[in-house]
C-alpha cells in the first residue's frame, strides 16, 4: 500500500472494525442456528425458527405455532438451546480472558488457566463430585459453586505469593501459577485415585463439556462473564501499550500496576465463571486469541471483541461436532467438547501458523 | 512551561545504593547531557525521573508537584522517554506505535482523532519514518525502530524529553539528524531535554549544560564547557583526553588518548626536528612506545609546539613567525647532542626554518643516528629556491637513514625492543590459554624471566 493511502486507511479503521464485528456476530447467529439443527432428533430449520420466535416478545403473536410438537419445542428450548448458549458464553469468556492474559504477560504460552484458575476449579469440582453429590446451594449444583470458589481462591493465592511490595512482576506470576498448578493437580490426582465410582464424573468434568446444562446454571454465571468481559474491554488500549513493555506503558501514561491488577482479577473471574459451567475446556483460551491475531492483527481494540466472538463460534461448532459424532450411538455416549476443541483446533492453528509465521512474532 | 527539580534523590536496588544526593534544577529550553562511565547511575537517574524507580529518599518535582503523586497520564502529557532499546511484543505497524504516543491525550473510550493522526504523521515525517508507517515494527531494523520510538515520544508533545542513550543503534547520519531534530525542539519549543550520552563528542555538540556522574554521585554539573574538561574526564572516566574547541563546528570536542602504556623497557631518547604539525602524531606514538622525546626548533604557536606543551615534551623554541636565530639553533644543537637518535619529519622548509636542516646535518656530523621521514617529496616542500633540496640531499650522503613513513620509522626504531616484546606477549598468551594450574606453573618455571 502506498504511503498516501495509509492515512485514509487509518481514518477508515473504525468502520472497518465495525464491519468485521458485524460479520462475526452474523456468523455467530448462523452457527447457533445450524447448531440447533444438529442432533439425534430431526427438527427442520423452519420449525426451529418458529419455536425460537415464539419465545420472543412481540414476535410471538406473528408466528403460528400450532404445527409445532411440544416434544420438539422442549428439545430445542430445554436441551439444545441452553447447551448452545453455554457454548457461546464459555467460548467467549475463555477467549476474552486468553487475550487479556497474553497481553498482560506478553507471553505466547499464556492462556486462561495461567494463574492456576483451572487447577483451583478442578480441586473444587473434584471434591464436590466426590463428597457432595446432589447438594444444592442457592439452587445451584454444588460442583458449579465449588469450581468457581476453587478457581478464584487459586488465583488469589498465586497473586499474593507473587506480590513484591506494591508490584507484581509478571515472570514471578507465571512461575507461581505453574507451581500452584502442579500442586493443586496433585491433589486432583489424589482425589482421582481414591474416587472409585465417581472417577468417571471427575474425568468428564476435567475434559470439559456441556451435558445437562440447565438455564439456571447459565443465569448464575452470565453476570460475572458479561461484567468481566465488558470491563476488560475498557482496557483494550492499555493492553496495546503493555505490549511495548511495562516501563514504556508507564511512560505513555498507563498506571501499569493498577491496570495489571484489574485486568488479572477480571480475567480470572471470567474464567472461573466459565469453567464452573463447563469444566476445563482446553485450547480455546490459548489458541483462539492467537488465531484471531494472525488474521486481524494485534490491536486489542479489535482483537479483544473479535476473539470473544470467534471463541463463541469455535466452541459452538466444536460442541455441534461432539453431538454429531455421538449421534449414531444415540444418547448413550456423551462426547466431551474439550476433546473436540483440541482435536480440531490444534491442526488448524498449526496450518495457519505455518502460512503466516513470517509476519508473526510475539 | 515545564520545570524539573530534583532534591537529594537517593535510589536503591534492594540494599544497593546506586544514586546518592542528586540535586538538580532544570529550566525550560535546557539541553542537559548526563555523562559518566558504565554503572555510574545515569540510567537509574532517568528511571527515577520517569517514575519507574521510586527514589528511596528525596523528591522529584515536576512544575512544583511531586512526580510520584501525579497520575501516570498527567505525567505522560509532560514527559516522554526514549529508552535504550525497545522490544515490542506484538507486530504493531510503525504508525500504530507512534499513535500510542497520543495515549495520554485521549480519554479511555476515544479513538484517535484526525488531530492525533496529524501529530503522529508530523512526528514520523520529522524522524524520517513515514515511508514505512505500515510496516510491522518488529520487521524494522534497529535504527529504524529507534526512530519510530523517537517519533512516538515526539507524538506525546512533551515538555520534557528523556533520552537514554538513544543513538546506540543509529549510524552517524541518523545520529546527527535525530539530535538535530531534538535540538530544534529544544530551541524552538523550549522543551527540556535530558539525555544520557556515551559519546562525549555528541554530548559536546548538542548539550547546553551537563552533569557528570561518578559512582552514583554528581561529580560535576553546570555549563557544558565547565563540566566537560579534560581534568573532569580524567577523574571520572580515568582516561587522558584533549578537549578543544573545534574551529569549524565551534563546539568543543574531546579526543581520547589511549591509556598511557607504561613501558618497562627504558628506551633511548629521540629528538624530533619537525614543525607545522608534522611531528604531532609522532610525539604521542614515541611516548607511548617508551621513548623520551625532545623537539626543536619550533616556533611558539606552531601546532607541534602546542602538542609538545600538552605532552610536556621539552622543546627549543623561537618566537612566533620568526626565523630561527643563532641562539635558538645553538640551544637546539645542545639538545640534540643529548639525544641518542634524531628524527627529521616531512616538514616544509622556508628561509625561516632552514637552520633545522643544518641541525640535522650537524647531528650526523656528531655521529648521532638520524632518520629522515620522506613522506612528501622535498621538491614539494622546498620554499627556498632549491637551497633546502640541496641540504636535504646532502643528508643522505652523510649517512642519514631515509624512511617512507611513520610506521617504517617505528619498526626500524623498535627492531631490537620489539623482539623482546613479542617474546613476552607470546608467553603471556600461552599462559592465559592454559587453564590448569599445574601446567601454568610448569611453563612459568620453564620460561626464564
Amino acid at each position: 500500500m502506498s504511503v498516501e493511502e495509509v492515512e485514509s486507511t487509518y481514518s477508515r479503521r473504525t468502520s472497518r472494525w465495525k464491519f468485521i464485528l458485524g460479520l462475526l456476530v452474523f456468523a455467530l447467529f448462523v452457527t447457533v442456528l445450524i447448531s440447533l439443527n444438529v442432533g439425534y432428533a430431526q427438527i427442520s430449520f423452519d420449525k426451529i425458527l418458529a419455536i425460537i420466535s415464539k419465545e420472543i416478545p412481540f414476535l410471538n403473536s406473528l408466528v403460528d405455532s400450532s404445527w409445532i410438537l411440544p416434544k420438539d419445542s422442549a428439545i430445542i428450548l430445554q436441551i439444545r438451546l441452553p447447551r448452545i448458549i453455554a457454548g457461546v458464553i464459555v467460548g467467549a469468556a475463555l477467549a476474552a480472558s486468553g487475550v487479556v492474559y497474553q497481553g498482560v504477560f506478553k507471553n505466547p504460552m499464556a492462556d486462561s488457566y495461567v494463574l492456576g484458575v483451572s487447577a483451583g476449579a478442578a480441586v473444587g469440582a473434584s471434591f464436590s463430585l466426590l463428597f457432595g453429590t446432589g447438594v444444592v446451594i442457592f439452587g445451584l449444583r454444588i460442583v458449579q459453586v465449588a469450581a468457581f470458589i476453587g478457581a478464584l481462591s487459586a488465583m488469589f493465592i498465586v497473586y499474593n505469593i507473587s506480590r513484591v511490595g506494591a508490584r507484581v512482576p509478571v515472570t514471578t506470576l507465571l512461575l507461581c501459577g505453574i507451581a500452584v498448578n502442579f500442586f493443586l493437580y496433585s491433589i486432583v490426582a489424589l482425589l482421582e485415585v481414591i474416587a472409585g465410582d465417581e472417577l468417571h464424573a471427575i474425568v468428564f468434568w476435567l475434559i470439559g463439556g456441556f451435558s445437562n446444562v440447565l438455564w439456571s446454571d447459565i443465569w448464575a454465571v452470565l453476570p460475572f462473564i458479561i461484567i468481566g468481559t465488558v470491563a476488560s474491554y475498557f482496557y483494550a488500549r492499555d493492553l496495546n501499550l503493555l505490549a511495548l513493555g511495562e516501563d514504556q506503558a508507564q511512560h505513555l501514561g498507563v498506571n501499569v500496576e493498577r491496570a495489571k491488577q484489574i485486568l488479572l482479577v477480571l480475567a480470572s473471574m471470567v474464567t472461573a465463571a466459565a469453567v464452573s459451567l463447563s469444566g476445563l475446556v482446553g485450547f480455546v483460551g490459548l489458541m483462539v486469541p492467537h488465531i484471531t491475531r494472525l488474521v486481524i492483527g494485534p490491536d486489542h481494540r479489535i482483537l479483544f471483541p473479535a476473539s470473544t466472538i470467534v471463541g463463541a463460534i469455535f466452541l459452538v461448532i466444536c460442541d455441534a461436532i461432539a453431538r454429531v459424532v455421538a449421534t449414531p450411538f444415540a444418547s448413550t455416549l456423551e462426547l466431551p467438547v474439550g476433546i473436540i476443541t483440541m482435536l480440531a483446533g490444534a491442526p488448524f492453528f498449526i496450518i495457519l501458523f505455518r502460512k503466516k509465521k513470517q509476519s508473526y512474532a510475539l | 512551561m515545564a520545570k524539573l527539580n530534583l532534591d537529594g534523590v537517593e535510589c536503591r536496588y534492594g540494599s544497593v545504593t546506586v544514586l546518592e544526593e542528586v540535586s538538580l534544577s532544570v529550566k525550560e529550553g535546557d539541553f542537559v547531557g548526563i555523562l559518566g562511565p558504565n554503572g555510574s547511575g545515569k540510567t537509574t537517574l532517568l528511571k527515577s525521573i520517569s517514575r519507574i524507580l521510586k527514589p528511596y529518599r528525596g523528591t522529584i518535582l515536576l512544575n512544583e508537584a511531586d512526580i510520584y503523586t501525579l497520575r501516570s497520564v498527567d505525567v505522560a502529557k509532560q514527559l516522554a522517554v526514549v529508552p535504550q532499546d525497545s522490544n515490542i511484543g506484538f507486530s504493531f505497524a510503525a504508525l500504530d506505535v507512534v499513535l500510542m504516543g497520543r495515549n495520554p491525550h485521549m480519554s479511555r473510550f476515544q479513538m484517535e482523532s484526525s488531530k492525533d493522526m496529524a501529530v503522529a504523521k508530523k512526528a514520523m515525517v520529522l524522524t524520517n519514518t513515514w515511508q514505512f508507517a505500515e510496516r510491522p515494527i518488529n520487521e524494522l531494523s534497529g535504527g529504524e525502530r529507534q526512530r519510530v520510538i523517537i517519533a512516538r515520544a515526539l507524538a506525546q508533545e512533551p515538555k520534557i524529553l528523556l533520552l537514554d542513550e538513544p543513538l546506540t543503534h543509529l549510524d552517524i547520519v541518523n545520529q546527527l539528524e535525530i539530535m538535530d531534530i531534538v535540538k530544534e525542539l529544544c530551541v524552538k519549543e523550549k522543551i527540556i531535554v535530558l539525555a544520557v550520552f556515551h559519546d562525549l563528542n555528541l554530548a559536546a555538540r548538542y548539550c547546553i549544560s551537563a552533569i557528570m556522574l561518578k559512582k552514583g554521585k554528581i561529580f560535576a554539573a553546570g555549563g557544558l564547557t565547565e563540566v566537560l574538561t579534560s581534568e573532569n574526564i580524567k577523574s571520572v572516566f580515568n582516561v587522558d583526553t584533549i578537549v578543544q574547541r573545534h574551529l569549524v563546528s565551534n563546539s568543543i570536542f574531546v579526543i581520547p588518548l589511549s591509556p598511557q602504556k607504561t613501558s618497562k623497557y627504558k628506551k633511548c631518547s629521540v629528538h624530533l626536528i619537525c614543525g607545522a604539525g608534522t611531528g604531532t602524531a609522532l610525539m604521542r606514538v614515541l611516548l607511548d612506545e617508551g621513548y623520551s622525546v625532545t623537539a626543536g626548533v619550533l616556533n611558539v604557536l606552531d601546532t607541534d609546539f602546542e602538542t609538545a606543551q600538552f605532552l610536556k615534551i621539552p622543546v627549543t623554541t623561537e618566537a612566533p613567525f620568526s626565523p630561527i636565530t643563532e641562539k635558538a639553533h645553538k640551544a637546539n644543537l645542545a639538545m640534540i647532542s643529548k639525544a641518542s637518535t634524531v628524527v627529521l619529519t616531512s616538514v616544509p622548509f622556508g628561509y625561516g626554518n632552514l637552520q633545522n636542516l643544518a641541525a640535522a646535518s650537524a647531528a650526523l656530523e656528531r655521529g648521532i643516528p638520524t632518520f629522515v621521514v620522506d613522506e612528501v617529496p622535498i621538491e614539494k616542500r622546498d620554499f627556498t629556491e632549491g637551497k633546502a633540496k640541496a641540504m636535504f640531499s646532502d643528508l643522505r650522503n652523510k649517512g642519514a637513514e631515509f624512511v617512507k613513513n611513520q610506521n617504517e620509522l617505528l619498526s626500524l626504531l623498535n627492531v631490537s625492543v620489539e623482539n623482546l616484546k613479542t617474546a613476552k606477549e607470546e608467553r603471556d598468551r600461552i599462559l592465559n590459554h592454559l587453564k590448569p594450574e599445574e601446567t601454568r606453573k610448569e611453563i612459568e618455571e620453564e620460561t626464564p624471566g
